[in-house]
């Protein structure tokens, strides 16, 4: 099964500091990339690690980068996508607190990989420790000479640089990320042109998450076969989870790709508080289908869990317990969609406030059959790829899922105005 | 006699050469307008404007679509609270009601008698291993506690210049970490 990866070092203390870090083995990645390898070396052998954006979308990352045109005259641009704000997930945060070295030297090598010169850090505006740890991070290694106008001696020049996002959720959507690093209302393109043809200001660009390419150095430096050899057929390696909610040990795990939710949170996140018992679960950050309880045996397999209609999304799992009532969460996470919505996109806009205030007259117990039937339209016109982004495909998802588990919840809130939390078994 | 300093002025103005393209430093300027004003009043947007060669509007418009520029008077020190999913279950609201009583206002944006405090519930901050958690004065505080609260109110009570920030880099020791237990109790089913 191998070892950890991106937590490989993580236990050894001051692990934010450059010489650390290179005592570890850290910028020798970067360094065989810029002295021995080409741009589609780069790319091939990440191509052989199998590894895919753990940003949610789960694309491979080496087809990515190789979407960029080669032969494109002007700049070309990497941005990484640090404005981690899915609920529930908080892992890129804890990797770039821990080892903001990593980020820093996948992006030059993703920058290298793609014959680009910059990379820019999109980082969300409340994350000022990550920020500033960065930000020495990078002065660091300019210092040293493996960032600037000749990394290690070399020719090809790599610059990585940060700007901060202000609190907009829409912006971890990679075009509406790109609208906001131009100084722009944040809201997504459409598309074509994609952003490997037309991205950041108007040049190619490929966007990662921070995970994705915290993960790179070590490809480069243990080789993609080895990266192979964990993880499922298809779903190659590791990858970061978060588990927040009613479990004793919170906190954010490495895993190998392919365990189950039972051993995610029942062993490494200790299991459920005294007297509770599991009710649901959000497999991958509040935007992805919920599971009831009795699917805690699923596999982490990204591939089996897009055939359950669902997602590994961004990691982020949230547990709930018997002791909470569904309606009610449901209720919270649309008015967090309907905060979130841009605006561009009607179904969207409209939709999500629509469902607010259907789950306020129910909470309010002023609910009947004809808010059930509501919060069903509303959760199909939110769905389907009617909008530009996946904003509002989320918001219809969290009603649709909950309904379609938890219906007797639901016909408790509306028909008969009571909430039996701590008695309702989940269906599956 | 205009809203932003001269020195501010500087360096908004030196602002737009450190991008490909100019636009992108309109973010990064009401950013520095903020931390002079506290707040974005709309001459210190105009301001902006003008030394970015930008539509007043237009900036308006960036303003008003992201959180972390406020458009109205903050207290002196903010608090975000996380009400999100992850926070709620471990007691998020709880957290705010003692907040208002601690800080002694009756709603969210209310800025306190004396000017130091106000608060604004928020969504997600990507701490949710910490829940509750809230974000004052640019650092996160983890695993918040009615008694945490208390404290953070009286270290920035008992402040006459500035707070002081946490020492860095704040350390994550997971295994040392105190989390407190939610008090909530399964309830019963009600009968009929």
């Amino acid at each position: 099964m191998g070892g950890p990866v991106l937590t490989e070092w993580f236990a050894t203390a001051g692990l934010h500091k450059l010489e650390t870090y290179e005592k570890l083995g850290g910028y020798s990645a970067l360094r065989k990339v810029v002295t021995s390898m080409t741009a589609q070396q780069v790319i091939d052998e990440v191509k052989i690690s199998g590894l895919r954006g753990r940003g949610g979308a789960d694309f491979p990352t080496a087809m990515k980068w190789s979407f960029v045109p080669k032969d494109h005259p002007g700049p070309k641009y990497i941005v990484v996508n640090a404005d981690e704000s899915e609920p529930g997930s908080a892992k890129d945060r804890y990797l770039m607190e821990n080892s903001p070295h990593a980020l820093v030297e996948g992006a030059a090598i993703a920058s290298f990989a793609i014959g680009g010169h910059q990379a820019w850090i999109y980082i969300r505006g409340e994350y000022d420790l990550p920020y500033e740890m960065l930000r020495e991070a990078i002065a660091e290694a300019h210092a040293k000479g493996y960032l600037g106008a000749h990394p290690f001696g070399t020719g090809h020049a790599l610059d990585v640089r940060l700007y901060r996002g202000h609190g907009a959720y829409i912006c971890g959507e990679e075009t509406a990320l790109l609208e906001s690093l131009e100084g722009k209302r944040a809201q997504p393109r459409s598309r074509p042109p994609f952003p490997a043809i037309k991205g950041a200001w108007g040049q190619p660009t490929a966007v990662n998450n921070v995970e994705t390419l915290s993960t790179v150095p070590w490809i480069i430096r243990n080789g993609g076969a080895e990266y192979a050899t964990r993880g499922t057929e298809k779903a190659k390696g590791t990858r970061m989870v978060t588990v927040s909610g009613d479990v004793k040990k919170p906190g954010n795990y490495e895993i190998v790709i392919g365990v189950t939710y039972r051993h995610i949170i029942e062993e490494l996140a200790g299991g459920y508080l005294p007297g509770r018992k599991l009710k649901v679960f959000w497999p991958g950050g509040s935007s992805a289908k919920v599971l009831p309880a009795s699917m805690i045996d699923t596999s982490t397999d990204l591939d089996g869990l897009k055939a359950l209609g669902t997602m590994g999304g961004s990691g982020g799992i949230i547990v709930m317990d018997d002791s909470h009532c569904v309606v009610k969460g449901a209720a919270r996470l649309l008015r967090f969609y309907a905060h979130e919505s841009c605006g561009k996109c009607t179904p969207c806009r409209v939709g999500g406030n629509w469902a607010v205030r259907t789950y306020d007259r129910i909470l309010a117990n002023e609910g009947s059959q004809l808010e059930l039937g509501v919060l069903e339209r509303v959760a199909d016109g939110l769905q389907n790829g009617r909008c530009l982004c996946g904003l509002g495909d989320a918001a219809g998802w969290v009603i649709e899922s909950t309904m379609r588990h938890f219906h007797d919840e639901y016909e408790d809130h509306c028909l008969r105005h009571t909430c039996n939390v701590g008695a309702v078994a989940a269906h599956a | 006699m205009s809203a932003l300093s001269p020195h501010v002025m500087e360096e908004i103005k030196a602002l737009p050469a450190k991008y490909p393209q100019p636009r992108s430093a309109v973010m990064p300027a009401l950013d520095l307008a903020q931390e002079e004003l506290g707040y974005l009043t709309p001459e210190a947007m105009s301001e902006v404007a003008v030394a970015l060669q930008l539509d007043p509007g237009y900036v308006e418009g960036v303003a008003t679509f992201y959180t972390l520029f406020h458009l109205e008077p903050v207290g002196k020190h903010r608090f975000y609270v996380c009400t999100n999913l992850s926070c709620t279950l471990r007691g998020a609201e709880e957290i705010v009601e003692h907040l208002r009583g601690a800080i002694g206002v009756r709603e969210a944006g209310e800025v306190s008698g004396d000017g130091l405090f106000s608060y604004e519930e928020v969504e997600c901050m990507g701490a949710c291993e910490y829940a509750p958690m809230c974000r004052i004065d640019h650092r996160y505080h983890y695993d918040l506690t009615n008694q945490k609260i208390d404290q953070l109110v009286a270290e920035r009570r008992s402040l006459t210049s500035g707070p002081a920030s946490a020492p860095y880099p704040t350390p994550l020791p997971d295994g040392e970490r105190d989390i407190p237990k939610p008090k909530r109790a399964p309830r019963k089913k009600k009968s009929g």
